[in-house]
């Protein structure tokens, strides 16, 4: 079943981002993450790859953010905070 | 821009409430449009098509509108049944659909809603790009009641209006912070990527079998998601293919699927291969569909208020462009009379709701309730209809030295062994339905 793994082409060689000077993605408990989340679907149901595990914490690449308005829903518990970048940052198609 | 007061502010600049606007504004009423992209279309995107009907309701003979950014007249609508090497396919091409007054377009959003909003702004609406809206002001009207009396821009400015139209497409921040609209689950939406791909027009019709101008649109089930639920589709642009894969959030969270891999397996299909060789890909794009359906559609109005398009989760099948633009129309309508009336509490608004109600799409949305209820318990009905179809295929087609009669009589038995009939039946029938062809 090789593609449930992640590809490997990055797929913001074909994407415009002005990323905004501040975040607009936050964790709300890592603790969450690391003790509750056993698969962390963050990590592959997120089209542009804006979270990775790392040094047993997840980190968050706002600046790839593709806007597809997913995460907050598809997180199992709730744990991310989304909001739209502010206005003319971001994602330009 | 702090003391400024409108007769309408609209929030989001898609098709919904650039319809709204231009609407508004053709009555001569004052509307400020309020973008947060750095120009409308910039964050927006779509599989595919509009339909000319509608739109044509709005815009009468937009065809001929000089730059309008319409990129090729569908004359054939295909859905494939998918499976490791082989579909099952099903589809209808007319050439009628290649003539005024048409059947859809394709377009592609960061071209059309831009083209879109210019509209409304040479009818008199002002546009407000790079500008995010981040809450509502309201106005005391009563002991305990108030209306909404406009927005608040990030950074503080706020714009004030009689009424506030909400089009702020899927992700609806402020329709749930004012209580109207409910959060979805994940089960309660689809998310897609897309890739834009160039080739070149002349090649494209030689593919796709069109004349020129014409286009194409296949919409696939099946292999794209499999196991789960979900489409892939390419549509034909101008010089480019729209190509998405995508399906049930749930289930690409559940199953550990990634949408980017997903389009790359979709690319990699041998009959996917052969309809995008050559062509360089140029976009990649992502996005929900609120999919919750007839149950979860938000209170549509309040005083000072009406929702309009996917913020109303104004979702039928495949079409949403034109609902918004529906939805955009009779919003304006009822804002209209508000303003002649100058009352804007509920009742008076619930004008909107009514029109809504009475509407065509409604009632296919009504009708799609069972259709939710079903995916949500066969969440591999579409790969196994396509399974069993596919395996029908190759048996009916195959060559070989048994009659004919004997030939399908045993096909026949396989397909009621593979599963109970009935229940294929009503798998072809919801898999169309989800694809919205039905
Ligand atoms: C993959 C995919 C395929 C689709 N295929 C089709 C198809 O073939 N045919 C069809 O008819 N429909 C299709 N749809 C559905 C269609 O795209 C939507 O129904 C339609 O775009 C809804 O229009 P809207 O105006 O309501 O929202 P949107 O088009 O989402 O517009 C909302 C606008 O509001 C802006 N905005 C949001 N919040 C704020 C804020 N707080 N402040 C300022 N601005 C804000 C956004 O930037 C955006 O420009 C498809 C959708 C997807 C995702
Ligand atoms: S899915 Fe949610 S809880 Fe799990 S790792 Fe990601 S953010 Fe944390
Ligand atoms: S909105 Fe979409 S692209 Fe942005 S972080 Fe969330 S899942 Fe990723």
């Amino acid at each position: 079943m090789g593609y449930f793994n992640k590809t490997q082409r990055d797929p913001l060689e074909l994407v415009t981002i002005i990323p905004d000077e501040k975040p607009h993605i936050f964790i709300k408990k890592d603790s969450v993450c690391i003790k509750e989340c056993e698969n962390k679907p963050c990590t592959f149901y997120c089209p542009s790859r804006v979270y990775y595990w790392e040094d047993d914490s997840i980190k968050v690449l706002y600046e790839r953010c593709i806007e597809c308005g997913a995460c907050p829903y598809g997180c199992p518990y709730d744990n991310i905070a989304w909001q739209f970048p502010g206005g003319g940052f971001g994602v330009v198609y | 821009m702090g003391n400024d007061r409108y007769n309408a502010v609209v929030v989001g600049a898609g098709p919904a409430g650039v319809t709204a606007a231009l609407s508004m504004a053709k009555n001569n009423l004052s509307v400020a449009l309020i973008e947060r992209g750095k120009y409308p279309g910039c964050k927006n995107m779509t599989g595919g098509t509009i339909a000319s009907m509608p739109f044509s309701q709005i815009l009468p003979e937009y065809w001929k509108i000089k730059d309008i950014p319409l990129e090729r007249r569908i004359v054939s609508d295909e859905l494939w049944l998918l499976d490791n090497d082989s579909a099952v396919r099903m589809g209808f091409t007319g050439k009628k659909f290649g003539m005024a007054p048409y059947n859809k377009h394709t377009v592609l959003r960061y071209k059309f809603d831009r083209w879109y909003a210019d509209q409304a702004i040479k009818a008199g609406a002002k546009l407000f790009c790079s500008s995010l809206a981040v809450d509502l002001v309201y106005h005391k009207t009563g002991p305990l009641a108030k209306k909404v009396d406009g927005v608040i821009l990030e950074g503080g400015d706020v714009i004030h209006a009689d009424v506030v139209i909400l089009a702020e497409g899927a992700q609806a921040a402020l329709t749930q912070k004012a209580g109207l609209r409910k959060r979805l689950k994940p089960n309660e939406m689809t998310l897609y990527v897309k890739e834009v791909l160039e080739l070149p027009a002349e090649r494209i019709e030689d593919r796709f079998n069109l004349e020129r101008g014409e286009g194409a649109s296949i919409g696939m089930i099946g292999f794209p998601t499999s196991p789960g639920i979900g489409k892939g589709g390419i549509w034909t642009n101008k010089d480019s293919l729209s190509v998405i894969v995508g399906g049930y959030l749930n289930q690409i969270s559940g199953k550990g699927l990634n949408p980017l891999g997903l389009l790359e397996r979709f690319k990699g299909h041998p009959l996917v291969k052969r309809l995008i060789e050559g062509a360089k890909p140029i976009k990649y794009m992502g996005h929900i569909i609120p999919k919750g359906g007839f149950k979860k559609i938000p209170t549509l109005v309040d005083d000072g208020i009406i929702v309009v398009g996917d913020a109303a989760e104004m979702i039928s099948g495949r079409r949403g462009m034109d609902l918004a633009m529906i939805t955009g129309q009779f919003a304006a309508e009822s804002v209209a009379q508000a303003c002649a009336l100058d009352r804007y509490s509920r009742d008076i608004l619930a004008s909107y709701e009514e029109r809504v109600k009475g509407s065509f799409f409604y009632q296919n949305m009504k009708k799609g309730k069972s259709t939710e209820a079903y995916f949500n318990k066969h969440q591999d009905s579409d790969f196994l209809i396509t399974k069993a179809m596919n395996d029908f295929g190759y048996k009916y087609f195959e060559q070989n030295l048994d009659s004919d009669k004997s030939n399908l009589l045993k096909m026949l038995e396989e397909l009621i062994n593979m599963q109970p009939l009935s229940k294929s039946a009503k798998d072809v029938l919801f898999g169309l339905q989800n694809w919205g062809v039905l």
